[in-house]
């Protein structure tokens, strides 16, 4: 079927797509109606074939906000980021969005604090733009990640003047720890908002430590999704309690961001790894 | 209907979703998400395995229940001005008729589509298949007749695929008084993670949509309306005019534009304006003269 713009649909254009680390690379794409428009922490759905397979369109955030498009931050998963890395410059790419909610930038807590489990960085570099320009001042980054080769976006904090704390599984780089643990000797406390993005057990792990010290947890969660628009109900997540009659929270529409306390966490650990 | 193209139930939510997109208006039709009489939260997650072109999914019929669509979601469609297919599921005859009943009443539909079908409401675990009502014609007799007895608006009830011979079901819909059947509805399918051996659905059985079993769909309308004297909405993997036209071709009267929406959020005026722009070309006058037309 012929590819079109309409409304939130737009063809952009590929501008560069670079390794960025073994298996991760960084796709910057000229779309400037939807930058205007995207707000940290929200996302799109990309198309990565003309064709009707890969039938479903990727969930990706914007890594960075750009006057004339965005940044894309991602990892080789499987066949759909698969076509992506191999899409050249001047490439036509088919995004839908910008889509969910987007993060809390706002100055209304003293202190903020990043927290980035492997390619769980992707949606923060922008909100550390956002931050900067709502607050006047860059949060705190632990960047936490299995070996030194995959603490991604590093540069990109210090150069926003963030102060930026590493850790590694392995020791390669920075501290020799888990990302909740970095987080615990920050000392995090009731003025401070913590952002985090990750695997499972590394939100949950940091959400306990942010919310033990009174801190706020905001976490950006993913979901295999099929629509991105609230309608299919295919990317579900169980929240702990019923809000408006509805235990089931729409990670595309009501999230991706969510306060962690109205999370399910135990509900996720058995719900099958993504 | 202005146009013989509708949207597949479940795919399209309540209409206001795709609205950021185009104008529903636009549509021959909006079909709703089945509704049930009590709000339903659905299977638990993982719902969604994608598959060589399509998808399985497990919803489970999570719906905001009759009242909500009632109060929240009817005005937007009737506002629209847009014919609404109004989807429903029960647990017995006497839900469907009280839901049909409820949709005419509050003038909140202009037609009842009874899916009899939804694969994803067992326990999967305990029984050998899902035991849909549309696998029996005796079942859908009963259904059939105590929806017919509680409307007068025209009445469509879809049938699943997993069946031996699709004219039984459709003959059964027909004889308890449904002025059209829809098919089909998605197909039984799994898919285990070979690598921790598990189900790739928390629901374990799934059903299968989008363009891997649209050549399925059609050879079952074909079946069906050789049977037939009533209309019959197809639906499968249509993912542009071409693929409705097929339908049509096959002995549809109408179609609907399911998965494809969540690739294209508009395919479904995509495929409106193709089938238009197809009776230009072969200089058609009206799309009727496309049902059954195929030539063999
Ligand atoms: C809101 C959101 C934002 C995301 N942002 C990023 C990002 O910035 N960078 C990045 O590298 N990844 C991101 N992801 C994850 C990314 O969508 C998946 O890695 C990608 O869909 C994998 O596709 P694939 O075809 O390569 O893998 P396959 O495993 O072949 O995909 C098969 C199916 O599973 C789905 N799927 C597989 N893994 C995931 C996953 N982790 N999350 C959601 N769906 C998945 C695919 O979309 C597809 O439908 C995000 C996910 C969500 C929900
Ligand atoms: C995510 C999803 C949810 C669905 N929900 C419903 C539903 O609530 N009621 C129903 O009658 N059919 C439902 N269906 C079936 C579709 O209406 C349609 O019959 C089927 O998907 C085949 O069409 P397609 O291949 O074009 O998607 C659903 C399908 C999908 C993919
Ligand atoms: S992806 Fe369809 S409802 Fe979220």
């Amino acid at each position: 079927m012929a590819e079109r713009d309409v409304r939130f649909i737009h063809e952009a254009e590929v501008l560069a797509n670079d390794a960025v680390a073994p298996g991760h690379l960084r796709m910057r794409v000229r779309a400037e109606e939807m930058a205007r428009h995207a707000r940290a922490g929200q996302f799109c759905m990309v198309q990565t074939a003309r064709g009707l397979a890969p039938f479903l369109r990727r969930p990706m955030c914007f890594e960075r906000i750009l006057p004339d498009g965005f940044q894309l931050l991602y990892k080789i998963e499987g066949e759909g980021t698969r076509l992506l890395a191999e899409m050249t410059p001047g490439t036509r790419l088919s995004i839908q969005g910008p889509l969910g909610n987007g993060f809390d930038a706002g100055p209304d807590v003293a202190r903020r604090i990043i927290v980035a489990g492997g390619i769980g960085v992707a949606p923060f570099p922008a909100l550390a733009d956002a931050i900067l320009a709502a607050c006047g001042e860059p949060p705190e980054v632990v960047l936490a990640a299995r070996t030194r080769d995959m603490l991604l976006c590093a540069d990109l904090f210090g150069a926003l003047g963030c102060r930026v704390h590493l850790a590694t599984d392995d020791g390669s780089a920075g501290e020799r720890a888990y990302a909740a643990q970095m987080l615990e000797r920050l000392e995090p406390g009731p003025d401070t908002r913590v952002y985090a993005c990750g695997p499972i057990i590394m939100m949950k792990t940091t959400a306990d430590v942010a919310l033990a010290a009174g801190a706020e947890c905001h976490v950006s969660l993913e979901a295999h999704m099929a629509c991105g628009d609230g309608a299919c109900l295919g990317c579900v997540v169980e929240a702990r309690e019923e809000r408006e009659g509805e235990r089931m929270v729409r990670v595309c529409v009501d999230g991706p961001v969510f306060d962690a306390r109205i999370i399910d966490w135990e509900a996720r650990d058995h719900a099958h790894d993504l | 209907m202005k146009n013989p193209v509708t949207v597949a139930s479940g795919t399209f939510g309540y209409g206001g979703e795709y609205d950021r997109y185009f104008d529903v208006a636009r549509l021959g039709a909006v079909t709703t998400k089945s509704l049930s009489l009590k709000p339903r939260p659905g299977n638990r997650p993982p719902r969604l395995v994608e598959t060589p072109a399509g998808m399985l999914n497990a919803i489970g019929l999570q719906n905001v229940g009759i009242d909500a669509y009632l109060r929240d979601k009817a005005p937007f469609l009737r506002e629209k001005r847009v014919p609404i297919i109004g989807n429903i599921y029960g647990a017995t005859p006497d839900e469907y008729a009280e839901l049909a009943r409820r949709l005419e009443a509050e003038d909140a539909a202009d037609a009842i589509e009874a899916n009899l079908s939804c694969p994803n409401v067992h326990d999967a675990q305990r029984a050998t298949g899902p035991v849909l009502v549309s696998q029996s014609c005796e079942a859908i007799g009963a259904y059939t007749r105590a929806i017919r007895a509680a409307t007068r608006l025209p009445l469509f009830v879809k049938l699943t695929p997993n069946v031996m011979n699709i004219q039984e079901p459709a003959l059964a819909a027909e004889e308890a008084g449904a002025d059209g059947v829809c098919l089909i509805n998605t197909l039984l399918g799994m898919a285990i993670d070979a690598e921790t051996r598990r189900p790739k659905l928390s629901n374990i059985v799934g059903g299968l949509s989008g363009p891997a079993i649209r050549p399925v769909a059609v050879k079952m309308v074909w079946d069906a309306a050789r049977a037939l004297r009533i209309p019959i909405i197809g639906t499968g993997g249509i993912a542009c005019a071409a693929d409705a036209i097929e339908f049509l071709l096959a002995g549809a009267t109408a179609v609907s534009v399911g998965s494809m929406s969540f690739r294209q959020p508009d395919a479904a005026v995509q495929v409106v304006e193709g089938i238009e722009a197809y009776l230009r070309r072969h200089g058609i006058g009206a799309v009727t003269e496309l049902i059954g037309a195929m030539q063999v």
